[in-house]
């Protein structure tokens, strides 16, 4: 497992291209402030105007200044899938590790949970607690967490369960070592690249997640998202606005998604070291 | 033994699916009947309405006595009344399933088989530029979501060339029959097809293209090369048809995901499948559509996994010779 993450992606182009985009898309999220001369929420009279001068993407329905939706937008983005990421790669490292270090009964136990999850649709799991508790960020992010930590839990176990066999976990038992000192000082750390691709994968379904499910009209009405300005401007397709309006916030989210998948893609050989090198026959 | 652990996982997952839509409106602030029924239940509502109400769901007993009454009424095939269209559940989602059937059936399909063969003509050239192109294209291709295709191929086709209907399944009060009716259909179906073909073509084709480059360094395809047979025999009959397994595996899984893709395309498209019913049930708030289409939707996937366990070791005899 001792792979360099860093040498591992600056090898490969799509991975140097998913880093630059991503970058792009969290700088513009951090300085949105300076970049726009409009808080997003605030509503004028001047609805649907075109682009110029003043408002550079023009105006929604309601009069709010699109360029800075589009860039407070990000920060909805970024929050949900990072958020999501961090609590559902926790959740996967808990149960993993701890399923294939106790074993027996309890491994079962998880790991049929695990699978069960797996197969179930989880968007539409997703649609209907929505529709009952209307979340606000922090439930949406919690919500999603435990709803998509159970592919990574399965990865994770099986690694620790090889893991577990080799030669320096072996001796350090042999020192005294408990179950805990194991998971956190050898484990763990050994596991690096595998949890960084398994934190990439949850930041970018949860982004997608979030974009769809305020696309529906689930979630916080309040809340500046890129699903939301898709759906509010796709009611008025009929018209320009398209142009100035959904065709951005589109490009901005399938941006950001194609950027965390392009690194997904550099980060996977280390999954799967088959996949590594140049040409065959 | 594979068999007997597929069904414990299945049972799991149903279980799940089940009480999570009998807890979730049992556990709302306020009174559960709103919650069961929705706002427009409230409408209708009368105490005589109620009481049989409180009686058909046994809220006035315990908690294992309402699960039981839930049960039961799920196994008759009951689902529930909907307020909003004055109809049984099944009724409501079963007049909009065909439409979403098709479309889902045909975007699977579709884009199963392409990715097959994109990703065998990929990892056969693996490292060339051809292969660089698709994987590259392919992979920007995967980071549109669904809905956001929709609507960039409404825009080109429908509203700039004019040449795609805007909205709807069928062409209105046209009474069209036989050829011109099937025509009329597809016209309306293309491009919610060709949205979620496109948004879900990378899955089979990143799979088939991983497994070809695994499946080329193995002894009988150099076996096969030193036979002399001819090119596409090697990368279809011998490369190819072994990069097909894994594929197979994914297909119940590809299906929830187009599934939960097309609620979100028939959207844009206002197409009259379950995904607009989806979208107008949250609106008005028609809980027992919502719980009926999630209980639908997501058994079907279920059953589908199930299917296509039970089918793999039929496939491949590797997997039931190894236990």
């Amino acid at each position: 497992m001792h792979i360099s993450l860093k040498k591992e992606l600056k090898q490969s182009h799509i991975g140097k291209a998913g880093i630059i985009i991503l970058v792009l898309v969290i700088t513009l999220a951090i300085l949105a402030p300076f970049l726009s001369r409009y808080n997003p929420g605030q509503q004028s009279t001047a609805s649907l105007l075109s682009p110029s001068g003043v408002h550079w993407l023009g105006t929604n329905q309601i009069g709010q200044d699109i360029w800075s939706q589009l860039l407070y937008g990000a920060r909805t983005s970024l929050l949900v899938g990072f958020g999501v990421g961090i609590f559902s790669l926790i959740l996967s490292v808990l149960f993993g590790i701890s399923a294939a270090l106790v074993g027996g009964l309890y491994d079962k136990i998880v790991m049929r949970i695990v699978d069960a999850f797996i197969v179930i649709p989880m968007v539409v799991v997703v649609i209907l607690v929505a529709a009952y508790i209307k979340p606000d960020l922090p439930v949406l992010i919690l919500l999603l967490a435990v709803l998509s930590w159970q592919g990574g839990a399965r990865v994770i176990r099986a690694q620790a369960l090889s893991l577990k066999e080799s030669g320096h976990i072996n001796a350090s038992r042999t020192f005294g070592a408990g179950q805990l000192y194991i998971a956190w000082r050898h484990i763990v750390p050994d596991m690096g690249p595998i949890l960084l691709v398994e934190f990439i994968y949850g930041v970018r379904r949860a982004v997608f997640m979030e974009a769809g499910l305020a696309f529906l009209g689930i979630g916080d009405p309040m809340l500046v998202s890129w699903g939301t300005m898709m759906r509010d401007a796709m009611k008025f397709s009929y018209l320009d606005v398209w142009r100035w309006w959904l065709v951005p916030a589109g490009v901005a989210l399938s941006l950001t998604i194609i950027g965390l998948t392009f690194i997904s893609h550099a980060t996977e050989s280390v999954l799967d070291p088959r996949l590594r090198g140049g040409a065959v026959a | 033994m594979t068999i007997k652990r597929n069904l414990i996982t299945y049972g799991i997952a149903l279980i799940i699916i089940l009480v999570l839509n009998f807890i979730l409106p049992r556990i709302m602030p306020g009174d559960p009947l709103m919650a069961i029924y929705g706002d427009e239940a409230l409408v209708a509502m009368t105490p005589d309405l109620e009481a049989h109400l409180v009686e058909r769901f046994a809220l006035d007993q315990s908690l294992w006595q309402q699960f039981y009454a839930y049960i039961t009424a799920m196994f008759q095939g009951d689902l529930g009344w909907s307020y909003y269209y004055n109809s049984s559940v099944l009724q409501v989602i079963f007049a909009r399933l065909p439409w979403t059937l098709l479309v889902v059936g045909s975007s699977l399909v579709l884009s199963t088989l392409l990715g097959i063969v994109l990703g065998v003509e990929s990892g056969w050239r693996r490292g060339s530029k051809t292969d660089r192109v698709m994987l590259t294209g392919l992979m920007s291709l995967n980071g549109f979501p669904d809905f956001f295709l929709g609507l960039v191929l409404l825009i080109v086709f429908g509203v700039l060339l004019g040449i795609a209907p805007l909205s709807g399944a069928l062409t209105p009060y046209s009474g069209l029959s036989g050829l011109s009716f099937v025509l009329d259909v597809l016209k309306h179906a293309a491009l919610p097809v060709a949205a979620l073909t496109i948004a879900h073509l990378a899955g089979g084709y990143l799979l088939t293209r991983n497994t070809m480059i695994t499946v080329l360094k193995e002894p009988f395809m150099l076996t096969a090369k030193a036979k002399g047979l001819s090119q596409n025999v090697l990368k279809y009959r011998h490369a190819g048809r072994n990069s097909l397994l894994p594929v197979i595996t994914m297909t119940g899984i590809w299906l929830g995901r187009v599934v939960t893709g097309a609620l979100f395309v028939e959207l844009v498209f206002a197409y009259p499948g379950v995904g607009q019913l989806t979208y107008q049930a949250l609106l008005s708030r028609d809980y027992p559509v919502i719980q009926g289409i999630f209980l639908i939707v997501a058994i079907s996937v279920l059953i589908a996994n199930f299917a296509v366990d039970l089918l793999y070791p039929k496939l491949d005899p590797r997997v039931s010779h190894a236990h």
